[in-house]
């Protein structure tokens, strides 16, 4: 790994950090605010690819393992590991891993703006979203002794929020890519 | 700007060393999983909790970590005792309060450079197979930390700057860039990193190997 590839994902798992510091966005048509913080998790993945992006949120795991109050709402510690929801942290490596991999190889460099939004939509939306919940759903049913049926209908109330944040993800992913591309290229 | 959740003190739990104490949360963990019955689940809760009490650190600090936690812990109650029985109700209430408060505790009573040396160390053997490098752990950690306050510095500035030209906060507004900002800052970082010699060879490699890019 080269110096750059540690910078950008000390960087990133930077800008995780900075994103969970912002106040919640409350959103008319959703009960709860949103934290903007899992809207870096799909950013790091589709802005610097895969392993890169993968890295930066396994930092981000990390730091908050360290004791450092870095999750949205000043939580930290190895407190969060313990609770039941732990599983959609952890999620995050996988997340962004999934979520890089596909925008390597689906949004290509000479796309046009709309076909490469959707691709980057697409990277957010299964690696944010699908393989996120696809850890946490589990983890929460197993620490919390219910079913897999009702941890999913527990967790349904922030989809949507997070399927905004895919959309702002794609978009912001289209307009880094565009003024300064760092995802790696890759032939599909 | 982080601040750090450990607690100054010094007490027999600051005095255990920090990969004893990892390695028995570790183990409480898996114990704790082992059995359903509640009486010593609810033993481990109580123990935990007294443990908790006793790093000495305020009540008020504590409990804002284990506020959001709770409302999950006690939703998770509710749910078992109206889907299943009381007694697995209180079983996992007990299994979840001892976790969280047992490592809540290790948290609280450990500096955050003593718990970063702890992961070095235990890196340590992946780094002689070649795996990962312990050093790059650390100075990651130390970058991410000085760009925290740096991100949220050019986060004010193009919100100002966006403010002065009437443009309302929006995350779309602000990202793009912010993050294009930050990345152009990441190779002049990154070439003053290798300017400095992080990771050059150790002494013995031949002048040529050394002074490679």
């Amino acid at each position: 790994m080269k110096t750059l590839d540690l910078v950008l994902v000390a960087l990133f798992a930077g800008l995780v950090i900075v994103l969970g510091l912002l106040p919640p966005v409350p959103l008319g048509f959703i009960p709860v605010p949103i934290t903007l913080q899992t809207l870096g998790v799909m950013l790091a993945g589709v802005i610097l690819g895969g392993r890169r992006g993968a890295l930066a949120c396994l930092l981000v795991v990390l730091l908050v393992a360290l004791g450092l109050p870095i999750l949205a709402g000043g939580r930290g510690g190895l407190g969060v590991f313990a609770g039941p929801t732990a599983g959609f942290l952890l999620g995050w490596v996988p997340g962004a891993l999934i979520a890089g991999l596909i925008a390597e190889r689906v949004a290509a460099p000479a796309d046009g703006a709309i076909r490469q939004t959707a691709a980057f939509l697409a990277a957010a939306v299964v690696g944010g979203i699908v393989v996120v919940y696809a850890v946490g759903i589990p983890w929460l049913a197993a620490a919390a002794h219910i079913g897999l049926g009702k941890a999913a209908a527990g967790s349904l109330a922030f989809v949507p929020g997070d399927i905004v944040k895919a959309v702002v993800a794609a978009v912001v992913a289209r307009g880094v890519h565009r003024a300064y591309p760092v995802l790696p290229a890759r032939a599909p | 700007m982080i601040g750090s959740l450990y607690h100054p003190g010094d007490t027999p739990l600051h005095r255990i060393p920090a990969a004893a104490k990892l390695g028995f949360l570790f183990a409480a963990g898996l114990a704790l999983f082992l059995t359903d019955s509640p009486a010593p689940l609810a033993a481990a809760a109580a123990a935990a909790a007294l443990l908790l009490a006793a790093t000495g650190a305020p009540a008020r600090s504590l409990w804002r970590q284990l506020r959001a936690v709770a409302l999950i812990i006690a939703l998770v109650f509710a749910a078992n005792l109206a889907f299943a029985d009381a007694g697995t109700a209180f079983a996992v209430l007990c299994r979840l309060s001892a976790l969280v408060m047992a490592a809540m505790t290790v948290t609280v009573t450990t500096r955050t450079s003593d718990m970063l040396e702890a992961v070095e160390r235990g890196l340590s053997p992946l780094g002689r197979m070649g795996l990962a490098n312990p050093a790059k752990v650390g100075l990651a950690v130390a970058l991410t930390l000085r760009f925290v306050p740096e991100i949220f510095g050019h986060y004010r500035e193009i919100r100002d700057a966006q403010a002065a030209r009437g443009i309302a906060a929006s995350p779309l507004a602000i990202l793009v860039p912010l993050v294009v900002r930050n990345l152009k800052a990441a190779e002049d970082i990154a070439a003053a990193i290798d300017a400095r010699g992080f990771g050059a060879p150790r002494d013995g490699a031949s002048p040529k190997e050394r002074h490679r890019p």
